[in-house]
């Protein structure tokens, strides 16, 4: 493996593809040529792609709920609910943890005793066993565009048989299905593996097929300043467009301070147009908001509350899509009616906040230009340290804590940086670890949080990041002490 | 006195916030904490519980299969000669909202001696530990 931000020629990727297309009995089934044919067929109200465009262009926010579960008959029906009685405007094919691990065996198990006890024994819809046909059987059942959502390291095979499967869609990428979900699993290696997700994306679209591709935005979910997630976000934007990918849908997780979560996706959406205009991709671009992935409170009338939060801000952040959280969150995997109740709420606020916006004022275009600057300092860094090449920089700026997740279960991950919200509730460095950045930006995150220090009687410490982790679960944002 | 215990995250599951919290909480109450992390197996609790004398093996389950994942981990034990270490288990541990008393019967059927709701606050389970190992408060550091 010679990783390099460079296309896969056309031999090496087809000689990877043998080899992966045997890694479970249902890669048999993959036939690239007569795949493009049925995709070809895919009608454009299924066309994730299609769909973005057109709701970007009107300036809509489309709702998507997360679900899945064991067996097909049974996901069909859930998606249809979702669609039917919720309104659901795009339709998630969440995927079960035994296949973001590859282990297909263990799939087996939970498939035969989710059909033995007639309930769902996985948290997701085990898509690598069940196969492109029943991928095709759950298409053509539904109305809308269907997208898969895991948190897989290496989803070659699932990728493969996704879009065979006539899924438009497929979230993920090698820094955010890696450091994020994986304890041990070498960058090197995802990212070689993300590439060709995205070269297969790209060889789709060169045969006139539209694949949208979204790398995962809120990567722990937990405290993570916008500059981190942002810089991610490009970083696997770029990637992927230097494999061939033409549609793109960037992501963010809701830190809860409306001024933050309204900037970082102002910051976000313009930034990355600069960088893709930089080294010339042609790459449409939407955005994606996640609605709170921290800790939920289980009172479901304060969940809805969090849900409709996150809604207020993704409507005004201008996002193109919202990704729906639901009443049973604290509780673990939502029923169907919860998840429907979910989405319901947030096109209440979607279609209450629709023809309105919010100006431009200073305070929030200073932070705008805040994120932005963070950003670049980060991402010109990990350029710096790959010696101009993006792929290479990855690797060595996670081995030196230039990019540093905070609370990622990664061994390759530093570990270093620690957030904590300020006196207002957005989210600071609390501790930058190696994440470079200049003195005017690190001593105006001290002043923030010192405020807070001041405010709250007690020095700044690790405290306030254990309080701000628990706080929106008890009720309030900023975690202040009892 | 030995106080430790072996922490960690059961199965195919990544949620490590948590993980990290309870190693934070359990360390500061006294504990000595062996914490093996996110995405580990049944082997992985026995072999750092037996390499390291523990008195406790405390699985955190998030993401609904902790059901499939937990099954047989305690006759493992035994095996393992490891039939008196306490047994915990905690966290989000079924698929879906499912009554909490028939959640904690089935993992007591499985042989686990404690089972936590989700939304346990880490001072609950520090003092059953405390109480199941008849640690005097006193001293422990605090």
């Amino acid at each position: 493996m010679n990783l390099r931000n460079k296309r896969l020629n056309d031999d090496l990727f087809y000689k990877i593809r043998e080899d992966v297309l045997t890694h479970w009995s249902t890669g048999k089934d993959v036939d690239l040529k007569e795949a493009m044919d049925y995709m070809s067929k895919v009608p454009d109200e299924k066309n994730f792609s299609v769909q973005l465009k057109k709701a970007k262009d009107s300036g809509i926010t489309l709702v998507q709920p997360r679900a899945g579960v064991a067996l097909v008959d049974e996901h069909i029906e859930l998606l249809n609910y979702l669609q039917d009685e919720g309104g659901a405007d795009l339709l998630p094919s969440t995927i079960d943890s035994y296949t973001r691990q590859n282990r297909y065996n263990e799939c087996q198990t939970g498939i035969d005793e989710s059909i033995k006890e007639n309930r769902s024994l996985l948290n997701g819809f085990p898509v690598v066993n069940h196969g492109v046909y029943n991928c095709r059987k759950v298409l053509e059942n539904v109305k809308r565009p269907v997208q898969a959502r895991h948190g897989t390291p290496d989803a070659r095979l699932l990728t493969e048989i996704i879009h065979a499967g006539g899924w438009t869609s497929n979230e993920g990428g090698g820094i955010s299905y890696n450091i994020p979900y994986a304890k041990s699993v070498s960058l090197e290696k995802t990212l070689y593996d993300w590439q060709y997700c995205d070269r297969l994306a790209g060889i789709y679209e060169e045969n006139g097929i539209k694949i949208n591709r979204e790398p995962f935005g809120p990567l722990t979910g937990t405290l993570v300043p916008p500059s981190i997630s942002n810089a991610v976000a490009i970083i696997e934007g770029l990637l992927a467009a230097e494999q061939g990918v033409k549609n793109l849908t960037l992501g963010y997780g809701q830190c809860g301070s409306l001024l933050q979560d309204i900037a970082a996706i102002k910051a976000l959406t313009n930034q990355a147009e600069e960088y893709f205009e930089k080294y010339d991709y042609d790459v449409e671009l939407t955005t994606v908001f996640h609605q709170w992935m921290g800790g939920f409170p289980e009172d479901e009338s304060k969940a809805f509350s969090v849900i409709s939060w996150g809604s207020v801000a993704a409507s005004f952040a201008g996002a193109t899509k919202v990704i729906v959280k639901t009443p049973h969150e604290a509780l673990g995997i939502p029923t169907k009616e919860a998840n429907v109740q979910g989405i319901k709420a947030t096109k209440q606020i979607i279609n209450l906040t629709k023809y309105q916006s919010i100006p431009l004022f200073s305070e929030l275009d200073q932070e705008i230009e805040m994120i932005k600057r963070e950003t670049k300092c980060i991402i010109d860094k990990v350029f710096e340290v790959g010696m101009g090449d993006l792929a290479q920089g990855v690797v060595k700026a996670f081995e030196m804590g230039i990019l540093d997740i905070p609370f990622a279960p990664s061994k390759f991950n530093h570990g270093k940086i620690l957030p904590a919200r300020d006196n207002y509730g957005a989210v600071r460095y609390l501790d930058f670890g190696n994440i470079p950045a200049d003195k005017e930006v690190k001593d105006y995150h001290k002043k923030l949080l010192e405020e807070r220090g001041v405010f709250e009687k007690r020095d700044v410490s690790f405290d306030m990041v254990i309080d701000d982790i628990f706080a929106v679960s008890k009720g309030i944002l900023i975690g202040r002490p009892e | 006195m030995n106080n430790t215990i072996v922490l960690g995250v059961i199965g195919a599951d990544c949620h490590a916030v948590g993980n990290k919290i309870l190693d934070h909480a359990f360390s500061k109450a006294g504990f000595n904490v062996v914490n093996i992390g996110v995405l580990s197996s049944q082997e992985e609790f026995i072999d750092a519980a037996v390499e390291t004398d523990a008195k406790a093996i405390l699985v955190s389950s998030l993401y609904g299969h902790g059901e499939i994942d937990c099954k047989g981990l305690k006759d493992k034990c035994i095996e393992a000669g490891l039939e008196n270490v306490i047994l915990y288990a905690g966290g989000n541990l079924v698929v879906g909202k499912q009554d909490f008393e028939k959640v904690e019967k089935r993992f007591k059927d499985m042989g686990f001696d404690r089972v936590y709701a989700p939304g346990t606050s880490p001072a609950e389970s520090i003092s059953d530990l405390k109480d199941d190992l008849n640690f005097n408060i006193g001293t422990m550091a605090v």
